[in-house]
């Protein structure tokens, strides 16, 4: 009772807190300052906001970032429309930066810059999005129990021997949408059909929601394999040199698809009123200095010719890479998607 | 009388109506989404996910239900009926869990009984290197997780009404030579069973609502794949199938509380006469009490709580505290706040008439406000996403959208404190300040809110408590640079990234305790 005197009395506790509504309100609405940039990131804000603060060190453009699930911030985009605050998007999936080109969210980018740093199968014809660093999609094995000789392709996953012993991401999972995509374009939909199927079997309850978990799973011995993007296995070797886990680069075989290849990338919002510090960014980021910092942090492959991977990664010129074009990736999504939840997966 | 009654009412009538209508909205706008999605999305859902996640929650529940019940009515009867040192010490203690988040609880025991960890260890120190204990990725894990966490709410339902209950009806059944044990099972338990029901109903409505516990030990419920669905998925069709189906199960648990809720006043309409007596046990019986009440303080707070003391106070935990760390506090805190007094405002009106005026369209009305009961946190945000891109675009991207989203799912909670506050207040204390020549706004202001005032600081303080936890809502709707502690939490955890998600876990832990404070104390509810 004591406690409950001691409050202010009831109508100066509804004043100030009438008070609090509006200064939350005002406080968002406000618009950013001039020299600030809103970017919706569907990268894991660790991987990125390492290279946009250096970006702000260098030019001191300040930078928002909104961190979340790439086609949840798509879905987002699309609802807010012309009234975005976003400038830019960033997107760990070329599937979903062409699908943001193909809702007309994304502005075309005519830039020498772009045209010089970037190989022209990793962006879009119009520019509207531009690959910034590559990804493969690949195994991830234990090396106390596995072989690197026992799986070839990914396909290979679905042989029931690995039964409660793969990891695999949650269907929601963009790399995964894409992989599939990918399987699909180049065996067809019944024996993707069958691959998933098997898989799910396997995997059973192992799905996860973040790669770093899959990865983390095989250095602990919990599972033998895992399907993830290579840079969560060098970035999980770079902090523990001594875990048990190797990269096994799938379906290099005679004939076989090649490693599942998909990209990074950053677009302009269309609507942005912040176009030249948005320009200045793509530049940044496409430059020789912007790509070292996604090779040197990330492990990943920059995408400008002149700047070397890590050390550490396998030599790209030593493996292939899928033959899918990244574009294709928007288009095979709606098919893929249908068949991923006919076959039920997590 | 009743027409001066009727012109205060109209203008609150309007305000409650449309209070309504904007909480029945979102709802309206799911199903409508569910009903008219393509039959062909139904059927390959019936086929494929729906059977898995209904029975997967609906078993989540159940064995909740089950955990919490043993725990809640045990500890509530040793805490009232058996003398044991320390007792207000026990009593505080046994609320402490709901402080917890469940995404905070679900973390510390993935480590805890994690593949490699702690627990791990010690067991196969006992049981030889190649033993394995249950994986908290798992059914049990997720009800262990949940059962600790909401066992509070059985607790202090249960008792309060083994405070309230006449003791003379267990005398009467003793001095009619019925055993100790049979008593207790065939006069006492039936005369808490209102409570209890409307304890493990509180319960299910958390575990089928809950998000941030699943997500983290990666349990398929309906919740969870609803977030799963909006998310990954370019349209919301299937998500709001799901939603529709998880709406229906919360439904059913919602009116079996009402109902239990109701029958209560049967049972109590006999006051107490005096204080029940306490039991005094040997020394070993009361140290095994107090062996078991720190059993459960232990696993549901105390452990994970100096966890997370501990993780906060490592070096790359304190390299987190900075500016944009405070940055975090602040957006909890003010989102908290306006989220609380936005649905104080527009619970009031509601309650009132439902209490004064209980006319079916009032009592309508007070129902819909518990709607947001049954409605998930990612629908609930879905839901006013659309809402308010067709209606008010201006407020798009701001963090009103979110406290919307809050009110609507948090004014239940609100609600269950300001309602009963009301109905302590007889009417004739109204009707005599008139009678003495006050205004019906004076009478308002100097009579009614003054009585009230308690439930309504105690309904504030729950819904600030509840909005600061909540999680998938605010990680769907936020507005830029606005990451609360709750998404902090959850981004770090949901990588195992355990240390740098301690110190913004430890603080929405520390900042729920004074709400647990009213909760305990003893007069929060009188007016």
């Amino acid at each position: 009772m004591l406690f409950v005197r001691c409050l202010p009395t009831l109508s100066q506790l509804v004043l100030s807190s009438l008070l609090f509504l509006f200064t939350a309100v005002a406080f968002v609405s406000s618009a950013p300052a001039a020299d600030s940039l809103t970017i919706y990131s569907g990268r894991s804000e660790r991987l990125i906001k390492p290279v946009l603060d250096a970006f702000t060190a260098t030019t001191g453009i300040q930078i928002q970032l909104l961190s979340s699930g790439t086609t949840e911030l798509l879905n987002r985009l699309k609802a807010e429309g012309d009234r975005t605050s976003a400038d830019l998007f960033i997107t760990n999936d070329a599937g979903s930066l062409e699908l943001a080109r193909t809702a007309g969210i994304l502005r075309p980018l005519n830039m020498r810059e772009i045209d010089r740093a970037i190989p022209s199968q990793f962006r879009a014809p119009d520019n509207a999005w531009v690959g910034l660093s590559g990804r493969f999609w690949i195994v991830v094995y234990n090396r106390t129990m596995v072989q690197p000789d026992q799986v070839n392709s990914l396909l290979d996953l679905a042989d029931p021997k690995w039964k409660d012993k793969i990891a695999i991401p949650n269907s929601g999972s963009e790399y995964l949408q894409a992989g599939v995509s990918v399987i699909r374009a180049t065996y067809g939909e019944e024996k993707t059909r069958q691959f998933l199927q098997g898989l799910k079997a396997n995997a059973d309850s192992q799905v996860y929601q973040k790669s770093s978990q899959i990865v983390d799973a095989v250095a602990k011995g919990q599972v033998a394999l895992g399907i993830v993007n290579h840079y969560y296995i060098y970035r999980h070797l770079a902090a523990q040199p001594d875990a048990p886990i190797a990269a096994l680069m799938p379906d290099q075989q005679e004939g076989g698809m090649g490693a599942i290849m998909n990209v990074a990338g950053i677009g302009i919002i269309k609507s942005t009123k912040h176009l030249d510090s948005a320009k200045l960014l793509v530049e940044f980021l496409v430059a020789q200095a912007g790509q070292k910092l996604f090779a040197e942090l990330d492990k990943e492959y920059p995408l400008h010719q002149d700047v070397r991977a890590d050390p550490a990664l396998m030599e790209r010129k030593n493996f292939r890479a899928a033959l899918v074009p990244l574009t294709r990736l928007a288009e095979l999504r709606e098919p893929t998607l249908a068949l991923i939840e006919q076959v039920g997966l997590r | 009388m009743a027409t001066i009654r009727q012109q205060l009412a109209s203008p609150l009538q309007l305000l409650a109506l449309a209070s309504a209508s904007l909480i029945l909205l979102p709802l309206g706008y799911v199903t409508a989404q569910a009903l008219s999605a393509d039959p062909v999305v139904w059927r390959r859902l019936w086929a494929t996910r729906i059977p898995e996640l209904l029975f997967n929650t609906v078993s989540l529940a159940a064995s909740v239900a089950v955990v919490t019940l043993i725990l809640g009515v045990s500890t509530a009867w040793l805490l009232t009926r058996v003398e044991i040192p320390g007792r207000r010490f026990w009593e505080a203690a046994l609320v402490l869990p709901l402080a917890m988040p469940t995404y905070v609880l679900a973390y510390v025991y993935s480590y805890l009984l994690g593949f490699g960890g702690p627990a791990e260890h010690l067991w196969q120190l006992m049981a030889g290197p190649q033993a394995r204990i249950f994986s908290p990725h798992s059914f049990w894990g997720a009800t262990l997780v949940m059962a600790l966490d909401t066992f509070p709410f059985v607790y202090l339902l249960s008792r309060s009404a083994l405070l309230s209950m006449n003791v003379s009806f267990e005398e009467a059944a003793r001095a009619s030579g019925v055993s100790r044990l049979a008593t207790l099972w065939r006069v006492t338990l039936p005369l808490m069973r209102p409570s209890i029901a409307a304890g493990l109903a509180l319960v299910i409505l958390y575990v089928v609502s809950d998000f941030g516990a699943v997500s983290l030990l990666r349990y398929q419920t309906l919740t969870y794949a609803v977030f799963q669905q909006m998310t990954g998925r370019s349209d919301n069709s299937a998500a709001s199938i799901l939603s529709l189906l998880l709406v229906v199960i919360a439904l059913i648990f919602l009116i079996t509380e009402r109902w239990f809720r109701q029958r209560s006043r049967f049972y109590q309409t006999t006051g107490r006469y005096r204080a029940p007596e306490r039991h005094r046990y040997g020394w070993l019986g009361t140290l095994a009490v107090i062996g078991y009440l720190g059993l459960i303080v232990g696993a549901a707070f105390a452990l994970p709580a100096s966890l997370l003391v501990r993780w906060s106070l490592s070096p790359e935990a304190l390299t987190t505290i900075d500016s944009r760390f405070f940055g975090f506090i602040w957006n909890s805190a003010i989102l908290a706040a306006s989220a609380s007094t936005g649905g104080v405002l527009i619970g009031l009106p509601l309650a009132y008439l439902a209490c004064r005026r209980p006319t079916f369209l009032n009592l309508s009305c007070l129902q819909a406000a518990y709607a947001g009961y049954v409605l998930p946190g990612p629908v609930a945000a879905l839901a006013v996403l659309i809402l308010f891109t067709t209606v008010a675009p201006v407020f798009y991207g701001s963090a009103l959208i979110l406290i919307v989203a809050y009110v609507i799912h948090f004014l239940p909670a609100g609600l269950q404190s300001l309602e009963p506050a009301l109905q302590h207040i007889s009417p004739n204390l109204e009707e005599v300040s008139r009678t003495l020549g006050l205004g019906i706004r004076e009478t308002w202001r100097r009579v009614t809110l003054p009585l009230v005032r308690n439930g309504f600081v105690a309904a504030w303080v729950l819904m600030f408590l509840q909005t600061m936890k909540e999680l998938p809502a605010t990680l769907l709707l936020r507005p830029v640079g606005f990451d609360t502690l709750a998404i902090r939490v959850w981004m770090e955890a949901s990588e195992e990234y355990y240390q740098l998600a301690a110190p913004s876990a430890l603080l929405i832990v520390l900042l729920s305790l004074p709400a647990l404070v009213l909760l305990v104390s003893k007069d929060w509810r009188a007016a």
